[in-house]
């Protein structure tokens, strides 16, 4: 089964004058279907572990598997593959780039690898814009979007090349209550529908009734661990 | 389609674009400019033997360029025509003069004498009157942007040229001197008036016959004239820039002003390309953190600095056109050869490139881990 592991993973960083650990020795096992929430106060370190689970920060101590495969030291290059072909990012401010179309910015990943983007792939992305409602802001930049579009947006861009794995960063931080609820709704049916591995890392109380698991994180350590119903 | 992200990008970020291929307009503009105003002098200082028609020219011993040199006597015609592959050997006689302008006052001129009927090494080009002018002993030929100097002398108006009646003959065009005004004039009116004695000359100009070897004739004028300089036109040529350019500070001073021009031009590239880096770094780092690679980052980078150069490369040479369009025919002594436009191209593109290393480096560097703060 498709899942993503990790093993005695733990991190430090140098703050000028010593190094100080950030996460503590952390074993973690995610599997598809399920939408994990990942909460805890600012400095926790719950930004570090999705990093390390995102293969964007490598880990001091431990080891990342995905799949069962040992993706620790791998390359920089061969980081930014297993990232273009199995991870989704949704971020806090969208990020979405200024001068480009939706359509653009949801290919933009097809795009920056050089390849030539296929029919097939551009059909996925009018499929994904369309279910998110956003059929006829195909052509519109970002800036003329609204908050609520614009994660729309992102996560049609996380969406389009079909990963394994979402990370979601504060997806629902910027929104409203109305759109916080829209984007968490369409997470949990990509979980579920899709069987993708969703993470989302919040501190938003709101986020945590859609959470098939809650991780709870303080000081770099993991304090609860559970799979319930949460209100 | 990275290429085509990145022109996205650059269209889109219109301030910093613009700003930078200011910065590329002002390199071809300014080194553009400054290299015509450079070519137009180098034209005007070898402009007798460029324009003389003749193979190989003979004057005094260790010349350093065509406007400067002993007299060489006329015995060495008959040696010259001697030889079976020399069509022609014509004098000329070089001299000066002070031209009498309309109002009374005298403007100094470089006379150059011309021997008729053949009047070989005279000007070229005319606008008035044609060379036949020179075939009247009294007759003298002066550029049309040298007129100004002259006090504005009218077509077969009389005045003097060192105390000596002279009469303008004909206007020719492009016929400007380095040293001073050109005036052309039948080489017994130069000796008139710079009291040459007789059967003495400044140079010697020889014509050979079609497709003979130049370089082994002008070996053998070389053996037979060992009291004198023997230069094919193009040796002259390039021997009177080179003193200039050496001798005057032309060279110097034009490699400090294009210097400085493509130094500008480096800083606003390289501050303005920095500037719109940092200010895409999250777009970056968000590229890299979901499968961009880095040498994706270098090609964004570099089609964005190649976009930026293309245009800009385009719109200077199109104001550059306009100047040049503009001062053609002018007093400002501008001429473009066309091999500068690819090396100037090239040469922006380099530039381009090198401004754009600093906003290269940070953009690499980009963390992408940094789209989660």
């Amino acid at each position: 089964m498709s899942n993503l592991r990790l093993k005695n993973i733990a991190k430090d960083f140098y703050d000028g004058r010593n190094l100080r650990r950030v996460l503590y020795q952390t074993n973690l096992t995610f599997y598809p279907g399920e939408l994990v929430v990942l909460s805890g106060p600012s400095g926790s370190g719950k930004t570090t572990l999705l990093s390390i689970m995102g293969l964007v920060l490598k880990p001091t101590e431990g080891a990342v598997y995905l799949n069962e495969r040992d993706i620790t030291n791998i390359s920089d290059n061969q980081a930014a593959d297993l990232r273009f072909k199995n991870y989704g990012f949704i971020f806090q401010q969208h990020m979405l780039i200024d001068g480009l179309t939706v359509l653009d910015n949801v290919l933009i990943a097809f795009a920056v690898q050089g390849k030539k983007i296929r029919n097939d792939q551009k059909n996925r992305a009018y499929q994904i814009l369309e279910k998110l409602g956003l059929k006829e802001a195909i052509n519109m930049q970002p800036l003329s979007l609204s908050g609520g579009m614009k994660q729309r947006v992102s996560i049609a861009r996380a969406l389009v090349k079909d990963p394994l794995i979402l990370l979601c960063d504060e997806p629902t931080a910027s929104l409203d209550a109305e759109n916080g609820i829209t984007v968490m709704r369409i997470l949990k049916r990509t979980a579920i529908e899709e069987r993708k591995i969703v993470i989302v890392v919040s501190h938003d109380s709101r986020v945590f009734p859609f959470a098939d698991r809650l991780i709870k994180i303080e000081n770099g350590q993991i304090v609860s661990d559970t799979r319930e119903h949460y209100t | 389609m990275r290429f085509l992200v990145a022109i996205k990008m650059a269209i889109h970020d219109r301030s910093t674009t613009a700003g930078a291929v200011l910065g590329v307009v002002a390199i071809i503009f300014l080194v553009g400019q400054q290299l015509s105003v450079f070519f137009g002098l180098l034209n005007l200082m070898s402009v007798l033997p460029d324009h003389s028609v003749a193979d190989a020219w003979v004057m005094s011993k260790n010349i350093r360029n065509s406007d400067s040199g002993n007299l060489i006597p006329s015995s060495y015609i008959d040696r010259i025509i001697g030889i079976k592959e020399v069509e022609w050997a014509e004098p000329i006689l070089i001299g000066s003069g002070l031209f009498r302008r309309g109002d009374g006052s005298f403007e100094p001129v470089r006379l150059v004498g011309l021997k008729r009927p053949r009047i070989t090494g005279g000007p070229w080009s005319f606008i008035q009157n044609d060379e036949r002018a020179l075939l009247d002993l009294e007759s003298v030929v002066v550029d049309k942007l040298d007129l100004r100097k002259l006090g504005h002398p009218y077509l077969d108006e009389i005045t003097e040229i060192g105390e000596k009646r002279v009469r303008l003959g004909a206007i020719a065009s492009g016929a400007r001197g380095f040293q001073g005004t050109l005036v052309f004039a039948p080489l017994e009116k130069v000796r008139e008036i710079s009291r040459t004695p007789p059967g003495r000359y400044s140079a010697i100009l020889i014509k050979f016959i079609e497709n003979s070897d130049k370089e082994r004739i002008v070996s053998q004028l070389r053996e037979i004239l060992p009291n004198c300089s023997v230069f094919s036109s193009e040796e002259l040529s390039k021997l009177t820039r080179n003193y200039y350019i050496t001798n005057t500070g032309i060279g110097g001073s034009f490699l400090f002003s294009t210097s400085i021009a493509i130094m500008i031009g480096v800083v606003i590239i390289t501050l303005t390309m920095y500037t719109s880096v940092l200010s895409r770094k999250k777009d970056l780092a968000l590229i890299r953190a979901i499968g961009g690679r880095k040498r994706d980052i270098f090609v964004i980078v570099i089609s964005q600095v190649l976009f930026i150069a293309l245009l800009g490369i385009f719109i200077g040479f199109l104001l550059l056109s306009t100047l040049l369009n503009y001062t053609l025919g002018s007093q400002i002594p501008s001429y473009l050869p066309k091999e500068v436009f690819p090396a100037l191209t090239i040469g922006a593109l380099f530039v381009s490139l090198f401004g754009s290393l600093l906003a290269l480096k940070v953009a690499l560097k980009t963390d992408p881990a940094s789209v989660f703060h």
